[in-house]
This record gives structure tokens, sequence and C-alpha cells, in this order.
């Protein structure tokens, strides 16, 4: 499963927020972090102690991180194959992008299924615009909810105008950190729906 | 919900034939819907043409297409249909034109295919997507958008 989306919309804190909950659900799960030139997302979750260390894997893409997740996946491939050969239990394999623009978007011989995370205080235009991140991945989610007064952003405003340019195809609201998430199980319950092909309790 | 796992041939083989026309008198052969896009996919949960919610999950050697049988039992069968694909038909005025043209649309990675000395772009998510963007050449002249009989549109 892909996560893309711009710098700093929170891809890392969305795996963070995650992980627990496919914990829960009994759902074994191993992650690839994209970097341009570090492997500072993978430091960050294997230090936070959520997820075996051994299942984080750190491709550093060297150029822009579009480049590796569709025009020549392999290295990504490869670290999903790795993953999978040293933990055959595996349900899901996180493959989160590297920052990138609004025209990102995942090969599909990589993975199955994709989700963008944009947030509101990159500006309530942002759905508008229609890049292909925005427009063809699986599901859309709008992260940091919870900020969007302080941005001047409408919070339902931009997420009933996110669901009109893409025309059905689901969009969650979220707040990934802090005493009170939003949207969470939401997200995993679509990937344990649509992904996974587990019955999910309505 | 059934997953289907392999593709076992394509439904217009010969060997397959008998088989499939019985069941179809029987109207017992359902239809996977599928765009052109998401023949991509090897993993997803659609509903069939009878109504049923199904789900399909390929190795990854294995691919999509129109046709493909998914299921062939004594009283039932599973085929892949792709639905029509809308193309924008797109002529340039001059040699400089083309060019522009083409790096745009490469710009955007949108797909496309050469028919003569047009440019035919695929309509993935919706036409007016690709119009608007498209504006300023066709506003200045330097793109005309044709029909599909090859009238200026």
């Amino acid at each position: 499963m892909g996560i893309g989306g711009p710098v700093g919309s929170g891809k890392t804190a969305l795996i963070e927020a995650l992980i627990p909950i496919f914990h829960e659900r009994g759902i074994e799960v191993a992650v690839v972090t994209n970097d341009l030139v570090t492997k500072e997302d993978a430091r960050r979750l294997q230090a936070g102690g959520l997820i075996d260390p051994l299942r984080v894997v750190a491709v550093e893409a060297g150029a822009c991180p579009h480049t590796v997740i569709r025009e020549d996946p392999t290295l990504n491939i490869a670290a999903a194959d790795d993953l999978e050969a040293r933990f055959p239990d595996l349900d899901l394999i996180l493959i989160e992008s590297g920052g990138d623009n609004l025209a990102s978007t995942f090969s599909l011989d990589l993975v199955d299924w994709w989700m963008f995370v944009i947030d509101v205080g990159q500006g309530d235009d942002i759905p508008r615009k229609r890049g292909p991140g925005i427009m063809l991945c699986d599901l859309l989610v709008i992260n940091k909810l919870d900020i969007a007064p302080h941005v001047f952003v409408d919070a339902a405003s931009i997420l009933s105008e996110a669901r009109d340019v893409r025309a059905g195809k689901p969009v969650i609201g979220c707040r990934c950190k802090g005493a009170q998430t939003v949207g969470l199980t939401d997200i995993a319950d679509a990937i344990a729906r649509d992904l996974l092909f587990r019955q999910v309790v309505a | 919900m059934e997953i289907y796992t392999s593709i076992l041939g394509t439904a217009d083989a010969p060997e397959h034939h008998d088989a499939l026309h019985h069941l179809a008198h029987k109207h017992a052969v359902d239809v996977v819907r599928l765009s052109r896009a998401d023949l991509a996919r090897r993993r997803l949960r659609i509903r069939t043409d009878a109504g049923r919610e199904v789900a399909i999950a390929l190795p990854r050697d294995q691919k999509l297409f129109e046709g493909a049988l998914l299921a062939l039992k004594e009283d039932s069968a599973l085929v892949v249909r792709v639905e029509t694909e809308r193309w924008i038909r797109l002529a340039p005025r001059d040699a400089a034109a083309a060019l522009r043209l083409g790096y745009f649309c490469g710009n955007l990675h949108w797909r496309v295919r050469f028919e003569e000395n047009d440019l035919c772009v695929a309509v993935e998510t919706e036409e007016h997507v690709y119009l608007e963007r498209l504006e300023g050449l066709l506003e200045e002249g330097a793109v005309t958008l044709l029909s599909d009989n090859g009238e200026a549109g």
C-alpha cells in the first residue's frame, strides 16, 4: 500500500497512528520509507517503539521522490520483496513516499492501493488544484483538521470541496496526533475492507 | 465474498467457447466492468453486473485484460470487460505547436497516442479537467480540439 503526499502533510505521523490500530486488529505490517538523501523517516519509526525496527526499511530516492514510486519503482519493489522474505506472515507493507508535489502518483506495479495525504495548513485551495495525486488516489486523507481555525481554513468546506472534485471517490478528514484523534478508524476500515478484503463491522 | 486469484484464460479462446455459450443462454455469465486505467490493478474489490461483490487478487506476474476469464464453473462464469475509453483529439497548428503540446502532455503525465498528425489524450478523470489545462493552447489557436470524426469541435 502506498502513502504519498506533500512534505510535512503528516504521512509518517499517520503511519505512527495507524500501526497500533493494525496491531489491535491482528494485521501484521512492515514499512518502507522513502527519503531524498537520508533515512530520517525510517529512523523515526524505528526509534518510536511502535514496530520492530527490523520491519522498517529505508529507500533513498536520491532524486525526485516520485521517480522511485512511479517511473522506476525497482528499489521499492526490492525492499518490499526483502521484507516479505524476512517476515512471511506480513499482511501489509506500507510504502511511504518522500514528500512530493500534487502530481505524485504510485505505479500499480508497486502498490495495490494508495492513499494521498494533504493537510489543511497547505491552504484550502489544495483540492481545487486537482493534481493527479488528489484525483487518482484510492483514498484522499485531509490531515491536521485540528489546526484549521488557526490557518483560516473551514474544515467542513475543504472536505466537501475535495469530495466534489473526486466525484464520489473516498475522502477522510483526519487528526492523527493529540489526545482526541479523528478519522483513524475510518482510514483503517478502508484499508481493511478495500485492500485486505476483510469484513468491517459497521 | 468470493476472491478470484488467477486468470484462467481468455473468454474468446476456442476451448471455452462452448461452455461460455451454453452458460450465456442461461444468463449465467457474470461480468466485471473495468475502466482502462483499472486494468493495471491486481487487487481490487468490485461489484459485478449481477450485483455480487467480488474481490480480485492476482499475483504480480498476471495482468487483467479485456476478456480475462476469472471463473468457469458448470453453472457460472465471470469475465472481465473493459469500458470504452474516451479520448480527446488535438490537432497542433504546426511543428512548433506540436512540440509544445507534446511537452505539455508529457509534463502532466497524460496517456497519449498518435493518430497521423493529431495527438489523442486518454480521458482518465473528467474531460473538463483536461480542457481547462489546455485552455491557453486552444485559445491562442496553437491547438485545435477535434471531434471523433476529425472535425473541429
